[in-house]
């Protein structure tokens, strides 16, 4: 089932133009991410849909409905985490959610989703004394309190550390069991790769690549890169390159001192006839790899920028 | 959930927000505290005036039945204080007042009979207050006693008494009290918005904007806090005002209720219009202060306005929190009724500052709305 669908949005500032045209549907269920680098429109199109801002041209329509006639009801089916956790600094955490959970006519309890966001602990504490993975927590059960059919957390994880940063996926794959349909921007691609059904790769306003992470990966050239290493020194990488240079199956060669890096679409023929004739010559190596493409290869293929720019 | 349940939520939670501001506690009632402490100790606030003494020595050159009489007269005068109780000789009364130990001198006639008293006081204190007193009471008491030696009867007399609109005489107690009550609502008011600027900032506005919250009732719950604080600071400084200065209140409660309602009502529009033009709490904070300072020395709160020069009279009558202060005086201390035009009109105008504020205000708010990003 279709819960959210976007169709050819357009949000222009002055001679800024944010958003060009971006289209895409959400199945229920889904953990949907955006990934895209600064200034490529992600926070612009999140909140066109979250019906802070309208757009130029376009629709959205979230479970059936729009923004235009259903704005209230919109409202109590989803949940929304923005980039800063704002949050009323002087409540304690059980009091913050209460607050919000009052202005739903549907709502989770209190203390089911403190659990869920492992703040049972700290319930009594006001928000000022959390912690920033703490704050960010209470900002996701915030956004899940009126136990909304979409989630929407714009970049949870950023400026978090290592093990809140897990504490939070924890939180987001629990959720996806419950069923709960997510739409996920984040800095992390780790984090894009671990929890994502799909993502949608967005840059200059307009949607570049959308598809499974393995999928996307897929789609990358097929060309690998293979590393080694050799424990006899210079003299025997060298000699290896030059024996290796006319073999099809490899596209391209780079050595630096004792070690080598080279390209081939067949990774393994290419390993095969590579440590053939080291054994032959007796070259012991050191350290042999195939490199795993990731979604950052992905994101740098298609958008030709550092994932952090 | 029903707009009674969320209006008592947000109510609570603001409640507690404000409360639990160190800087709410400070700022709104322990400052208005000292300082009200403070001027009516440095006014004079024990309600009576009549503390004013004058430390004199007397110089007798020659004794008879004449001057032993002046004497006995002069030493009845109560805010004479005597340095010596006997008559000194003149060159211990220069020391005296050269050495500032006397405020003055009074020497009587050198023949005992007739002839020039003298008052003998410091240069430097020539012009003083306190010389200009002497100089009065002993004038007086000279021109009696020369009327009293001729055996006439003055056919005038000055019997001096003062006149208030209200049923009692207000003395500065009452005055500072009322004051600095004004001053405090009206502080509260103007800088109580800061939390707008503080929510859009953080971007809890645009959080809650995004709940099925109606704004109009968070604002109907922040406006309840802002006139419990207010309630708070009139009573608490009446009760020091009452109990530690001897203020004496003619309330009028529908007056006092009209007043207060206005009032708060009209100074938080002017916060909320600050609010609504204010990018930072820096750029919040420093227009409000100018706002309230330039307010607060001009519009009666510490001294009447008629005190003030002439060409700065009319300022104080366009200013809100001169008829702020008068009307929370009519409902305090003047006891005058409901059938008062002067303090309707006085509500009027602070009623047209209050809409006019607020209505710039939101709309200021609406514009940025729309280009918000």
């Amino acid at each position: 089932m279709t819960i959210l669908e976007v169709k050819n949005l357009r949000k222009y500032f002055g001679d800024v133009k944010a958003v060009q045209d971006i289209s895409f549907t959400v199945e229920a269920g889904e953990v949907f991410t955006i990934i895209g680098p600064n200034g490529a429109g992600k926070t612009t199109t999140l909140e066109m849909i979250e019906g802070l801002q309208p757009p130029d041209i376009g629709s959205i329509t979230i479970a059936g409905l729009s923004w235009g006639k259903d704005e209230s009801e919109i409202k109590t089916r989803i949940g929304v985490q923005p980039q800063s956790s704002a949050l009323f600094d002087l409540l304690t955490a059980e009091e913050n959610l209460d607050l919000f959970a009052s202005f739903y006519p549907k709502r989770k309890s209190t203390a089911e989703v403190l659990e869920m966001i492992n703040l049972t602990e700290h319930r009594n504490k006001r928000v000022k004394s959390l912690s920033g993975g703490q704050r960010q927590r209470l900002a996701i059960g915030l956004a899940m309190i009126n136990d909304p059919q979409v989630i929407f957390l714009d970049e949870p994880t950023t400026g978090l550390d290592p093990q809140a940063r897990r504490n939070i996926w924890d939180i987001i794959l629990q959720l996806k069991q419950l069923g709960a349909t997510i739409i996920l921007t984040t800095h992390y691609m780790e984090e894009a790769e671990k929890l994502s059904d799909r993502v949608c790769i967005v840059d200059q306003g307009t949607v570049i690549s959308l598809d499974t992470p393995a999928a996307l990966i897929g789609k990358l050239t097929r060309e690998r890169e293979v590393r080694l290493s050799f424990f006899d020194g210079e003299d025997a990488a060298a000699r290896t390159e030059q024996a290796l240079r006319d073999r099809q199956e490899i596209v391209r060669m780079e050595r630096d001192s004792a070690n080598l890096t080279l390209w081939s679409p067949e990774p393994e023929q290419a390993l095969y006839g590579l440590l053939g004739f080291t054994k032959e010559h007796g070259y012991r190596v050191e350290h042999v790899s195939i490199r795993e493409m990731s979604l950052e290869d992905v994101f740098i293929a298609f958008t030709g920028k550092e994932w952090r720019d | 959930m029903n707009a009674g349940t969320q209006l008592k939520k947000l109510f609570i939670a603001q409640l507690k927000t404000m409360f639990r501001e160190k800087a709410v506690w400070f700022w709104n009632l322990f400052f208005p505290v000292i300082l009200m402490v403070l001027f009516m100790v440095i006014f004079g606030g024990g309600g009576d005036g009549g503390d004013f003494k004058a430390k004199v020595a007397l110089v007798k050159p020659t004794s008879s039945t004449a001057s032993d009489s002046l004497e006995a007269g002069l030493r009845k005068i109560p805010v004479f204080e005597w340095k010596s109780e006997q008559a000194v000789d003149s060159d211990q009364a220069d020391s005296w007042v050269k050495g500032k130990d006397v405020d003055a001198a009074i020497v009587l006639p050198e023949n005992g009979n007739g002839g020039d008293i003298r008052l003998i006081v410091n240069a430097e204190n020539e012009s003083n207050a306190t010389t200009q007193a002497i100089r009065g009471i002993l004038d007086r008491y000279v021109q009696e006693a020369s009327f009293a030696a001729a055996g006439i009867e003055p056919a005038y007399r000055l019997q001096t008494s003062s006149v208030s609109s209200g049923s009692k005489d207000i003395s500065s107690a009452e005055f500072l009290l009322t004051g600095m009550i004004s001053l405090s609502i009206a502080q509260a008011g103007l800088f109580g918005m800061v939390d707008m600027v503080e929510i859009r900032r953080s971007g809890l506005l645009k959080r809650l904007r995004m709940t099925p919250m109606r704004m109009g009732l968070y604002g109907l719950g922040g406006m309840m806090v802002r006139f419990v604080l207010s309630f708070v600071q009139i009573v608490l400084l009446t009760v020091i005002g009452v109990f530690g200065f001897g203020a004496n209140l003619n309330l009028n409660l529908p007056v006092l209720i009209i007043a207060f309602f206005i009032g708060v009502l009209a100074f938080n529009a002017l916060g909320y219009l600050i609010s609504s033009f204010s990018k930072s709490l820096e750029s919040y904070m420093g227009v409000a202060n100018i706002t309230s300072f330039l307010m607060m020395f001009i519009s009666g709160v510490f001294f009447a306005t008629s005190t003030l020069p002439d060409w700065l009279k009319p300022v104080t009558r366009v200013l809100p929190l001169t008829y702020f202060v008068e009307g929370m005086r009519d409902g305090m201390v003047y006891g005058s009724g409901l059938f008062n035009a002067a303090f309707w009109s006085g509500i009027g105008i602070l009623t047209l500052w209050g809409a006019a504020a607020f209505s710039l205000g939101a709309l200021i708010y609406r514009k940025a709305k729309v280009e918000v990003r």
